[in-house]
């Protein structure tokens, strides 16, 4: 799989800071014409963005094709669901130990899963997914099993005497679209910094890249243990958002859900990631498509993005972009 | 004590030998396409589903019930395999892993689209107990263990002595030099991949009358316990997966007696990721190849 860069080019205008600015000034004026549901679409998308950042930087810049993600992303609701549930602790406070134990957790996992080539690579990160179902099952004193968690407070917020709580579907909405907003910045200054040249390095010739003195095994592990702490930090923000969380957060959907994404918008692009999630999460649930229709719908997408787009729908609109460019 | 385990393990040769079936063509898959088949037990679901609209809307005897399964699910296969198997032959394994799981979804979702995502009840097959050398059993599951060697001993015959199981293993060898010396390496891809969804489908119809209840979603519970044993087995080792899906039926049901019923289908990927982490690449394969 050959992820593709977005090619803008450099004649013709840029266009790039005006369209930037008009979909941030797009995004923040989004609930003065859209109704509560449009605004429920986008607020699922946003938090699918966070776990499809995490799979992008291990799949599109260090191509790793891991499964796992959901697995992380159920530790995530968990620690999260768990700590407002037991402590009452502050959004912020949840939201950061959802990352942190997430990313920690992927320590222990990463080690001997990524000493596995290609194929039982795949196998073993989905073996976690599986194995986190069954803890969230059986670990009844903790989890309440199949009963799940309910009753997890809206985010409010505490700053010494100063104390809010997010309610609504506007408020959340501004909420996600801020931690969104950070995420994309943190997976954009990660692929801009040494390290992410790095990373692209390991993708294109892990091999090449050791024997130039990048060390391969470390920067895999921390990719991995990366990306695990933003599928974490989505996790917490669903918990908050639906205020239950149950042992179906570790399926195999939602990974599945992941991989469409950064492969549909185009792999190895934060651009490309953004518009994956909004198309295949947050159109299908506008849409109000049947579960069973939108998988077979990602189903079609899986096989044409492997067979036909490889490098995800994102370079056709790329296309578009610079056809735009020429012309005016 | 002892009678309990032995009957634990009797019940647990039979789970394997559903596995063994459903593994057996897996293995075989991913050794001529080097594509891991994560739609695998949606073929063992469209078996099963198959004999039961055979039996619910025709009402048909199980044995024509038991063809009909088995004929549907390959003709889905030829369709599957003509549009999106043949084409993963020589592509990267992300490839085969990505396209193999939008197969996935389609056939499961489809099936549940058509038929509801209820449970459906399977009335059919030979559930009268008999027993045997002391233990009691019904004849479906005896009747599960022998069409298990049936299949393990035509397999090993077939791939030894036919043509087409030469060149299927020439093919798993090397494709470069299959197409050099002539042998159609999709057409081989096509019949392996028709004959190892259709051994799915056939394990399907065989256990549906001993789990009874059918539904949409019953594929992906095979696929995750198929997985393990392909690669504990060697992938592309047809005896080691043998082997393998024999230790898996055995230890599960020793952990469903003893340990509790809840962490059955659990075993399969815990004991997968410790044997990986002692034998990176399965318990019977001689050299690292994938």
């Amino acid at each position: 799989m050959t992820p593709a860069e977005l090619s803008i080019p450099a004649t013709g205008r840029d266009l790039r800071l005006p369209f930037g600015v008009a979909l941030a000034a797009l995004a923040c004026a989004a609930p003065l014409f859209l109704g509560n549901y449009p605004l429920h679409a986008i607020i699922i998308a946003l938090i699918f963005l966070l776990p499809a950042h995490g799979l992008n930087l291990l799949l599109g810049y260090t191509g790793l094709l891991s499964l796992a993600q959901a697995a992380f992303f159920g530790i995530g609701a968990y620690t999260s669901a768990l700590l407002a549930v037991h402590f009452g602790t502050p959004f912020y406070v949840n939201f950061l130990a959802a990352g942190v134990v997430a990313g920690a957790i992927a320590l222990p996992l990463g080690i001997p899963a990524l000493r596995l080539r290609a194929t039982s690579f795949v196998m073993c990160t989905l073996g976690f997914v599986i194995i986190g179902q069954a803890i969230a099952k059986n670990w009844i004193s903790l989890t309440r099993g199949d009963m799940g968690l309910a009753g997890i407070p809206k985010p409010y917020f505490a700053l010494g005497p100063v104390s809010f709580t997010v309610s609504g579907t506007v408020g959340f909405y501004y909420l996600v679209l801020v931690i969104a907003a950070i995420a994309t910045l943190a997976a954009y200054l990660i692929v801009r910094s040494p390290a992410g040249r790095n990373m692209i390095a390991i993708r294109e010739n892990e091999t090449l890249a050791e024997s130039v003195g990048i060390p391969t095994w470390n920067y895999k592990l921390l990719v991995f243990m990366i990306s695990a702490a933003f599928a974490g930090l989505g996790g917490s923000v669903y918990a908050h958002y639906l205020t239950v969380v149950s042992p179906l957060t570790f399926q195999m959907y939602y990974s599945t859900t992941m991989l469409i994404i950064v492969l549909g918008g185009g792999a190895g692009t934060i651009s490309g990631v953004i518009f994956g999630s909004l198309l295949f999460v947050g159109l299908t649930e506008a849409l109000r498509v049947a579960p069973e229709l939108r998988m077979i719908a990602y189903g079609f997408c899986l096989l044409g993005l492997v067979f036909w787009f490889p490098s995800g729908f994102a370079p056709i609109i790329g296309r578009f972009w610079s056809f735009l460019e020429r012309r005016k | 004590m002892f009678y309990t385990i032995t009957e634990q393990v009797v019940n647990g040769i039979v789970s394997g030998s559903v596995y063994a079936i459903v593994a057996v063509g897996m293995t075989m898959i991913f050794g001529v396409l080097r594509a891991i088949n994560f739609a695998h037990g949606e073929y063992y679901m469209l078996g099963t589903f198959g004999a039961w609209f055979a039996i619910d809307y025709f009402d048909l005897p199980y044995p024509v019930a038991v063809v009909i399964g088995v004929v549907a699910t390959a003709v889905i296969a030829v369709v599957v395999g003509n549009f999106v198997m043949q084409r993963i032959v020589g592509a990267p394994a992300e490839a085969g892993v990505l396209a193999t799981l939008g197969v996935s979804l389609i056939l499961q979702n489809t099936v549940i689209l058509f038929f509801g995502g209820s449970y459906k009840f399977f009335s059919g097959g030979y559930i009268e107990p008999v027993t045997l050398f002391g233990f009691t059993l019904a004849e479906q599951r005896i009747l599960i263990i022998i069409v298990g060697l049936i299949v393990f001993i035509g397999l090993e015959l077939m791939v030894t002595y036919s043509r087409m199981g030469k060149a299927m293993r020439a093919v798993s060898q090397n494709i470069e030099c299959c197409a050099v010396v002539g042998i159609d390496v999709r057409h081989v891809a096509l019949w392996t991949f028709i004959l190892g969804a259709g051994l799915a489908g056939l394990s399907g119809v065989l256990t549906a009358p001993v789990n009874v209840s059918v539904y949409g979603g019953m594929g992906e519970l095979i696929t995750f316990k198929t997985l393990p044993i392909i690669i504990m087995g060697g992938l592309g080792n047809v005896r080691g997966t043998f082997v393998a899906a024999m230790i898996l039926g055995v230890a599960e049901s020793l952990v469903a007696t003893y340990v509790g019923l809840q962490f059955r289908d659990t075993v399969g990927f815990a004991t997968l990721m410790l044997v990986l982490m002692w034998r990176p690449h399965g318990l019977f394969s001689a050299q690292a190849r994938f």
